[in-house]
């Protein structure tokens, strides 16, 4: 990948631009690290809170201007909290950039945080989580989240918990604001870049410059052992036709080394309708129409989740083949054939991610904003294709030894997948060496 | 207006006009090279979306799609996904009221060889009884899986009351008892009735090699599709939306719902349907739209209201839908009401006009940045014969006013005209 700018902003921010040819529009990502994970004990929903406020005033506009400002001009610009980053992101003609770009700056640096405007977005955000309910799978994920990290830092939604959120107020965020951007930030565009770009972006720090910096390379602190944490199962009972099945377990930050074996396990058994868990559950066996496998990028242990929803009627038949199918990663290694098909793939979604200014700013700012290369997605690619089986094997071995089960779904397709949970011999306790 | 318009041409600027081509036996090709573009998108557009069921064939449209992919005469089941993955492409389908259509999208060394398995797949399917009746669990599934959202149900239930005896009516997946009854006889039938000559269209966009895809093409089953009657003129009927009300209680429900359908322009009407989505953005796009910024900022009665624009040839569908407490119904009703009538009663300003007529045209030029996004819209543009520039839907927001959107367009999102189903949870 180029860079065709970068540069560091007084107080630390770095830049980076990539031009790119195409058509003439801008996207632009300021990540800040420190996410939902970092919400303060007892105030869960504090940093989504805050991300939704940035977009409802900041500066001299208040939420009006700033929504005028941005929609008049035809553009998009959000700001939301995942698990580990704060991201404002903005989509814009290249023309508008000039406008909008500051505004960036001025929603991280001098949010408003109006006390009507918290009340509203405080009331959107507990109608959302409360509406989530609905969702079968919702449901399922939030079962399982609860098992794999309980009460720590990725044990809730990113919204928030309903108690702790509805009693957010204003001077909560406020004193978030300060800590914005201690952790590490960077601020990544793609597409057709405009001329001063420095002095544009420099305006709004005048005279307040923002302390920061490239967020640094992670230390072992967000890497933790393996789960021994087995057996564990979640029931909760909805008037479905179908159960949902969220199998999982927590493994391995971003950037960590096993990180590109677990991809290839992942692509192998969940990329494309060639994916082993397509072929076997939906294919072979008609159980499902919707399957696959979860692993997003986190700087502490991600989950690595496989998942289906397949008629209560054949739950029994769906558990055991989730079930066995996770176990065949631990007991038998890839065989070649597969093993390339899933390289092959690896490097198709590489590609695939690298068709839109939105695609390109989004991944190269989630590396970064990790602390890790600009390189480092070619680096996993180079990596993985240098893996063997017996390699994928090890690692399924140190990191997936011990997953839970989710279900959710109607009594009748609960206990006999609660049954075939009980008797497999992965909620048995450790696999003898 | 001028100065608008200045500053909408270069939108476009590197796109240039599909090039277009007609086989001997009627197949039409469209391409459009993007030289910069990492991946290739191949898409084989068919009028054959589930309006053209016969009363005995509902769903049958989609589980053809499904079945598709379980081989053909020259590939076995799941070798298609296997080889197209292994050259690092990916390739999906979808089935719509209208159309259905097969893409792929490959790197371009690649892409030669991803359309000889594409056309064959598409054009010479196997349809053994085995794979048909696993696949048919596989479509079980699915409609099983969106019955358990209520969302789906509500939605569903609103189609139905609003254009009944009209294929849009209907859900695209079918109905349980619908599905156990086909056979695969029954379904090539239906392939071979549906997919031939002036009911398909190629359409071709990324780094396609000065036209040397689209020659392959030819050459292929594409070019020896043969039998029939010119299809051009197979057309879904014309769409009219009942007005009327209807309530639902679902299980599982957790907040209530208000949807509202009104009909539009078909989708063949572009500088009408470009009216349409103006109004809607007016309406609805954006925190500064009537809509949002009166029931959900300022009277804080919604937690969501969206008014989206489904462009279909039979008759556009322009549906509404807000998410409030069970108790707000009614006020909500009363204040879509009363957003209608002030939007009616002055004049629309300025701004609102100006921010309105970004939003479509950079949503639009937004859309073309991918080859799977250039790909989609001229297959489906040559599919129904609407023949217009790539640059025209942003020339035809020029020709819109104020004054003629009310008076032609906003007129027509009345709520006394619309279809109304509340959904509360039982």
């Amino acid at each position: 990948m180029t860079i065709h700018q970068r540069f560091v902003l007084s107080g630390g921010l770095p830049v980076l631009a990539q031009q790119r040819p195409g058509p003439a529009l801008l996207a632009a990502r300021l990540v800040l690290r420190g996410g939902s994970s970092a919400d303060p004990r007892h105030k869960r929903g504090a940093h989504q809170l805050l991300a939704g406020l940035m977009t409802r005033g900041c500066g001299s506009l208040d939420a009006e201007a700033l929504a005028d400002c941005v929609e008049g001009r035809g553009a998009s610009l959000r700001a939301e909290a995942s698990e580990d980053a704060l991201t404002v992101g903005l989509h814009c003609a290249a023309e508008d950039a000039e406008v909008l770009l500051p505004l960036l700056l001025e929603m991280v640096r001098r949010p408003r945080l109006e006390d009507d405007q918290v009340d509203l977005e405080r009331q959107l955000n507990l109608q959302t989580l409360r509406r989530q309910r609905e969702d079968p799978f919702q449901l399922a994920h939030d079962g399982l989240r609860t098992l794999l990290y309980g009460d720590g830092p990725y044990g809730h939604d990113p919204l928030g918990v309903e108690a702790e959120l509805a009693a957010l107020q204003g001077p909560d965020l406020q004193s978030l604001i300060t800590g914005l951007g201690t952790k590490g930030a960077v601020l990544v565009l793609c597409g057709t870049v405009p001329p001063d770009l420095q002095a544009l972006l420099e305006t709004p720090l005048h005279n307040s410059p923002w302390t920061t910096a490239l967020p640094p390379t992670q230390g072992d602190e967000n890497s933790q052992p393996p789960s021994t944490h087995y057996g564990s199962i979640e029931r909760q009972e909805q008037d479905t036709e179908q159960l949902v099945l969220m199998l999982g377990t927590t493994t391995l930050p971003l950037g960590h080394p096993d990180g590109p074996a677990l991809r290839l396990l992942q692509t192998h058994l969940g990329a494309g309708m060639s994916a082993r868990l397509f072929q076997v559950m939906r294919e072979e066996r008609g159980l499902a129409y919707d399957v696959g496998v979860h692993m997003p990028a986190r700087s502490g242990a991600a989950p690595f989740v496989m998942h289906l929803s397949s008629s209560a009627d054949r739950a029994e038949e769906a558990t055991h083949c989730l079930l066995d199918e996770w176990s065949r990663l631990l007991e038998e290694p890839l065989s070649a054939a597969e093993l390339e098909l899933a390289q092959a793939k690896f490097r198709g979604q590489d590609a695939m991610g690298r068709q839109t200014c939105s695609q390109i700013a989004d991944r190269l700012s989630l590396v970064l904003s990790h602390g890790l290369a600009e390189n480092h997605v070619e680096r996993t690619l180079e990596r993985a294709s240098g893996l063997t089986p017996h390699d994928l094997q090890q690692a399924a071995m140190r990191w997936l030894r011990h997953p839970s089960l989710s279900l959710v779904g109607p009594a009748e397709g609960l206990e006999p997948a609660a049954a075939v949970w009980g008797d497999h011999r992965l909620s048995q306790g450790p696999p003898q060496d | 207006m001028s100065e608008t318009r200045g500053s909408l041409a270069p939108l476009l600027s590197g796109l240039g006009d599909p090039e277009r081509q007609r086989l001997a036996n009627g197949v039409e090709l469209v391409s459009l090279p993007l030289p910069e573009a990492p991946l290739v998108c191949i898409d084989f557009w068919c009028r054959a979306g589930s309006s053209f069921e016969q009363p005995q064939e509902h769903g049958l449209a989609h589980f053809l799609e499904h079945m598709v992919f379980k081989g053909s005469d020259a590939l076995a089941a799941g070798e298609f996904d296997r080889r197209v993955e292994a050259l690092g492409g990916m390739t999906n389908a979808a089935t719509g009221f209208d159309d259905v259509h097969f893409h792929v999208l490959i790197p371009p060394e690649a892409a030669p060889e991803a359309l000889d398995l594409l056309l064959d797949l598409v054009l010479r399917p196997r349809l053994e009884a085995e794979a048909f009746a696993m696949e048919r669990q596989v479509v079980l599934e699915e409609l099983a899986q969106s019955e358990d959202q209520p969302e789906e149900v509500a939605l569903q239930r609103l189609l139905a009351a609003a254009c009944p005896n009209h294929p849009y009516s209907l859900p695209i997946l079918g109905d349980r008892e619908s599905l156990l009854h086909h056979d695969p006889e029954a379904m090539a039938a239906f392939h071979q009735r549906l997919y031939r000559p002036g009911g398909c269209v190629l359409a071709l966009a990324g780094a396609t090699g000065d036209g040397q895809l689209a020659s392959r093409a030819a050459l292929g089953p594409l070019g020896a599709l043969t039998n029939g009657e010119p299809t051009d003129t197979i057309e879904p009927p014309t769409l009219q939306v009942v007005p009327g009300e209807q309530r639902l209680a679902l299980p599982r429900l957790e907040a209530a719902r208000l949807l509202m359908a009104w009909a539009q322009p078909p989708a063949g009407n572009l500088e009408a349907l470009i009216g349409s989505d103006l109004a809607t953005t007016v309406l609805s796009e954006g925190r500064r739209s009537r809509l949002v910024d009166r029931l959900r900022e300022d009277l804080r009665l919604v937690e969501s209201i969206d008014l989206d624009l489904h462009a279909m040839q039979g008759g556009s569908l322009a549906l509404l839908e807000a998410v409030c407490e069970p108790d707000d119904l009614e006020a909500v009703r009363r204040a879509i009401t009363e957003v209608w009538q002030e939007v009616m009663a002055a004049p629309i300003t300025k701004e609102e006009w100006e921010r309105a007529q970004r939003l479509v045209a950079n949503s639009y030029r937004f859309s073309l940045e991918s080859s799977a996004g250039v790909a989609g819209l001229i297959g489906s543009n040559q599919l129904w014969q609407r023949q217009y520039r790539l640059a025209s839907p942003l020339e035809m927001l020029q020709r819109w006013t104020p004054e003629t959107l009310q008076h032609q367009v906003l007129i027509g999102f009345d709520p006394a005209l619309a279809s109304v189903l509340e959904a509360v949870p039982a």
